[in-house]
C-alpha cells in the first residue's frame, strides 16, 4: 500500500470540482485546479491551492485535452487525477494515459471502464453475471414471422428499436399483434433513412418506469459493497433533476434494497470493479427491475447517498485509489433518514426551460439545520455559456421523507439568484404536488405535470406578495427614499382607506 | 403617484403616496382582488427591502431585468414587474407588426452557430433562419410565416443576449 497522496489534480470545473477541492484539503492533501479561459475566475480555481490554464473555452480545447491535464499534473507533481463527472470520466482512454504516466487516475481501471461503458457490452456482461435486463432480442429480428414469435414470448406492450440508433428514431410501441407488421415496416424504414441501416430489435416496453440505481464501492483487494439506492425517477428530457434516498418505493418495499444492491454488486464484480460507482436500473410497476447500465464514476447526485449512509463517497474514493482497504463491510452499512436534492439549473422555467446564463448579480444561499449546499458559483460570476447549466445541488436530510420535503422548501425559499433565471421556482411546484408528495413517481412524471398541471388563480397571500413587489419596484425605479417621511404630506384617501382596512 | 404595472403579464394601476405611517397603496389588477394598505418600507440593505404589511413581515430583493422591468423576489417568489408612466404610455407598442414586418428575437442568451438565411431570401413558414447555441443546447429560430429576409443582424459565432433583434422578414 502507498501513502495517501499528498497532491492531486482535479481535472473538471463548477460545483463538482469545488466539492472534490474540498474533499482534498478535509483529507489534507494539496488541490490543483485546471480551468479554461471562460474559467480563470472560476470558484474552483479560486479555493484551488494551485491552478493550471489549458486552453479556450470550447471544452474541446480544455477540458477534454488529455495531453495538457498531464502535462498539468506532471508539471504541479500531481501524484492522481480526479476526474469528476462528465468530461473524461468516463474515458477508458483517458484512464489508460494516466496509468502509462505513472498517475494515479482515481476510478475505477481502465478495462473496467472499457467493459462497462458501451450499453450492448455492459448489457451482455450483467446477463452473464445474472442480474436482470429488459426482456427483448440484442440481434436485428429480419421478418414478420420472428418478430411475432419473439413478441408473444416477451409479452406486449413491446418496444422496437433501432440496431444503430439513438435519439428516439426508429422507435416504436407495439400494443398488440395486429399492430406489429406494419410498427416494423415503419420502424425499419425510419432507420434505414437515420443511420443507413433498417435493422430493428425487440425489447419489451417497460411502461411508466421508475429510475433507481445502486451506488457501489468496491477496494483493488476485492472487497466490493452497495451503499443502497437512489431514487432519479424526476427527469425532464432524460436529464435528472431531484433525487432522493431512500427511494419511497423500496421505504414501501424494504427487501428491494438488498435484491438490487445484491444484482449491481454481481455486475460491477464480473467486470473487476473497484472504486466508486454506480448501477442503474429500470423498475416496472410490479416491482420488476432490469439492468440499464453502469456508470463507472462519481455519481453528481451521490451527495443524497452521503447524507443517508453518513459516508464520504469523495474520501473513500481516495483512499482506495492509494491502495488502502474498504474497512466498511455491507452489515456495517445503516440507512438513517431522508435526503433529497434539487439540481439547481441556470435555465427559465417559465420559457421552455432555455438556458440562462451571464452576470449572477446577486446570491443568498440557504443554510440551517439538515441543508448542504454544492455549489460553484459566487455574486458576481458570470456563468459561462460553452458548459452544462448546473449550477449548484441543493440537497436536504431531515429524519423522514415528509420532514425532508418541508426542509426543501424553506430552504428554496431562502436561496435568492439575481440576474439569471434558475429553476428553484419549479421545484417548488413540484414538491407541493400531491402526487409526488405520495411517492408515485415514474420517470414520465414531469410530463404528465406539465400536462395536469394548471396556471392557479392567485390566493390572498400571493396577492398580497404580488402587491408588496409591484410596491417596491415603484419606490425603487422612482428612487423614493423609504427611510425618509415626507413632513406635512398630504393625507391622502388612500391612506385613510389604508387605515380604514388596519382598524377593522 | 399612479402609475401603470404589470406583475406576471397581469395588468393594472398602483397608485402610491408616502406619509408617515408608511407608504400607502392601492393595486387594481386584472383577474386579482383590489388591494389596498399602507406598508411600512426599509431599504436594509442596498437592493434589499424589509416590507411590514398587514402584521406580516416580507422581504423583497429586487435587480433590473431585461426590457426596462424589475425583477422583485418576496420570500422566494419570483415576479416580474413592468412599469409605466401613464403619460408616458402610447396605444399599442407592446408587440410590433402593424407593418407587415415581423422582428425575430433571440429565444435565449448564447452564441450564433448557424445561420441558415440571407437578406433578400425569399422563406416558408417554419423555415429555420438562425441556429443560437448555450449551454449544450440549440434553439433554432423559425420564421412565423411566409415571407422576404429584410434583416439579418446574426453572423456565425457572434455572442447574441435574449431577447437581441436578430432578423426580421416582411
Amino acid at each position: 500500500m502507498r501513502a495517501m497522496f499528498k497532491k492531486v489534480l482535479v481535472a473538471n470545473r463548477g460545483e463538482i470540482a469545488v466539492r472534490l477541492i474540498r474533499g482534498l484539503h478535509e483529507m489534507n492533501i494539496r488541490s490543483v485546479a485546471v480551468y479554461s479561459d471562460a474559467d480563470r475566475a472560476a470558484l474552483h480555481v479560486r479555493m484551488a491551492n494551485e491552478a493550471v490554464h489549458l486552453g479556450a473555452a470550447p471544452s474541446r480545447e480544455s477540458y477534454l485535452r488529455m495531453d495538457r491535464i498531464l502535462d498539468a499534473a506532471r508539471a504541479t507533481g500531481a501524484e492522481a487525477i480526479h476526474p469528476g463527472y462528465g468530461f473524461l470520466s468516463e474515458n477508458a482512454e483517458f484512464a489508460a494515459a494516466c496509468e502509462a504516466a505513472g498517475i494515479v487516475f482515481i476510478g475505477p481501471s481502465a478495462e473496467s471502464i472499457r467493459l462497462m461503458g458501451s450499453k450492448t457490452a455492459a448489457r451482455k456482461r450483467a446477463m452473464a453475471a445474472g442480474a436482470p435486463v429488459v426482456p427483448g432480442t440484442e440481434d436485428p429480428v429480419t421478418d414478420g414471422e420472428e418478430a411475432r414469435t419473439i413478441a408473444r414470448k416477451i409479452g406486449y406492450p413491446v418496444l422496437l428499436k433501432a440496431a444503430a440508433g439513438g435519439g428516439g428514431k426508429g422507435m416504436r410501441r407495439v400494443n398488440s399483434e395486429d399492430e406489429l407488421e406494419g410498427a416494423l415496416r415503419d420502424a425499419s424504414s425510419e432507420a434505414e433513412r437515420a443511420f443507413q441501416d433498417g435493422s430493428v430489435y425487440i425489447e419489451k416496453f417497460v411502461e411508466r418506469p421508475r429510475h433507481i440505481e445502486i451506488q457501489v464501492l468496491g477496494d483493488k483487494h476485492g472487497n466490493l459493497i452497495h451503499l443502497g439506492e437512489r431514487e432519479c425517477s424526476l427527469q425532464r428530457r432524460h436529464q435528472k433533476v431531484m433525487e432522493e434516498c431512500p427511494s419511497p418505493l423500496v421505504e414501501e418495499h424494504p427487501e428491494m434494497r438488498e435484491a438490487m444492491g445484491e444484482a449491481a454488486v454481481k455486475a460491477a464484480r464480473s467486470a473487476g470493479y473497484y472504486n466508486a460507482g454506480t448501477v442503474e436500473f429500470l423498475v416496472d410497476a410490479d416491482r420488476n427491475f432490469y439492468f440499464l447500465e453502469m456508470n463507472t464514476r462519481l455519481q453528481v447526485e451521490h451527495p443524497v447517498t452521503e447524507l443517508v449512509t453518513g459516508l464520504d463517497l469523495v474520501h473513500w474514493q481516495l483512499r482506495i485509489a492509494a491502495g488502502e482497504k474498504l474497512t466498511v463491510r455491507q452489515e456495517d452499512v445503516r440507512w438513517r433518514g431522508s435526503a433529497v436534492e434539487c439540481r439547481i439549473y441556470a435555465e427559465d422555467p417559465d420559457n421552455q426551460f432555455f438556458p440562462s446564463p451571464g452576470l449572477i448579480r446577486r446570491l443568498s444561499r440557504p443554510a440551517g439545520p439538515g441543508v448542504r449546499l454544492d455549489s460553484g458559483v459566487y455574486a458576481g460570476w458570470t456563468v459561462p455559456l460553452e458548459y452544462d447549466p448546473l449550477l449548484a445541488k441543493l440537497a436536504v436530510w431531515a429524519e423522514d421523507r415528509e420532514t425532508a420535503i418541508a426542509r426543501m422548501l424553506r430552504a428554496l425559499d431562502e436561496y435568492y439568484v439575481a440576474g439569471i433565471k434558475t429553476n428553484i421556482s419549479f421545484f417548488r411546484q413540484i414538491l407541493t404536488d400531491e402526487r409526488f408528495r405520495q411517492g408515485l413517481l415514474h420517470t414520465g412524471f414531469i410530463e404528465e405535470f406539465f400536462a395536469r398541471h394548471v396556471a392557479e388563480t392567485p390566493d390572498a397571500e400571493e396577492t398580497e406578495r404580488m402587491a408588496v413587489a409591484a410596491l417596491v419596484a415603484a419606490l425603487h425605479a422612482t428612487g423614493a427614499k423609504p427611510a425618509a417621511t415626507a413632513v406635512g404630506a398630504p393625507v391622502s384617501k388612500w391612506l385613510l382607506a389604508g387605515r380604514a382596512r388596519e382598524m377593522r | 403617484m399612479k402609475t401603470m404595472v404589470e406583475v406576471d403579464g397581469r395588468g393594472g394601476t398602483l397608485q402610491w403616496d408616502r406619509t408617515e405611517q408608511g407608504s400607502s397603496f392601492a393595486l387594481e389588477l386584472e383577474a386579482t382582488a383590489a388591494q389596498t394598505g399602507v406598508a411600512r418600507i426599509l431599504e436594509v440593505e442596498p437592493g434589499i427591502y424589509s416590507v411590514l404589511l398587514n402584521g406580516r413581515s416580507y422581504e423583497a430583493k429586487i435587480v433590473p431585468g431585461a426590457d426596462g422591468d424589475w425583477y422583485v423576489d418576496v420570500d422566494g417568489r419570483h415576479y416580474a414587474i413592468g412599469l409605466t408612466d401613464p403619460r408616458e404610455q402610447a396605444p399599442g407598442v407592446r408587440g410590433q407588426n402593424t407593418d407587415g414586418r415581423q422582428n425575430l428575437k433571440a429565444a435565449m442568451p448564447g452564441k450564433v452557430v448557424r445561420v441558415l438565411a440571407a437578406v433578400g431570401d425569399e422563406v416558408s413558414e417554419g423555415q429555420g433562419l438562425v441556429v443560437v447555441e448555450a449551454m449544450k443546447m440549440q434553439n433554432e429560430l423559425k420564421a412565423p410565416r411566409a415571407g422576404t429576409v429584410v434583416l439579418m443582424n446574426a453572423r456565425e459565432g457572434m455572442t447574441v443576449t435574449a431577447g437581441e433583434m436578430l432578423a426580421a422578414i416582411e
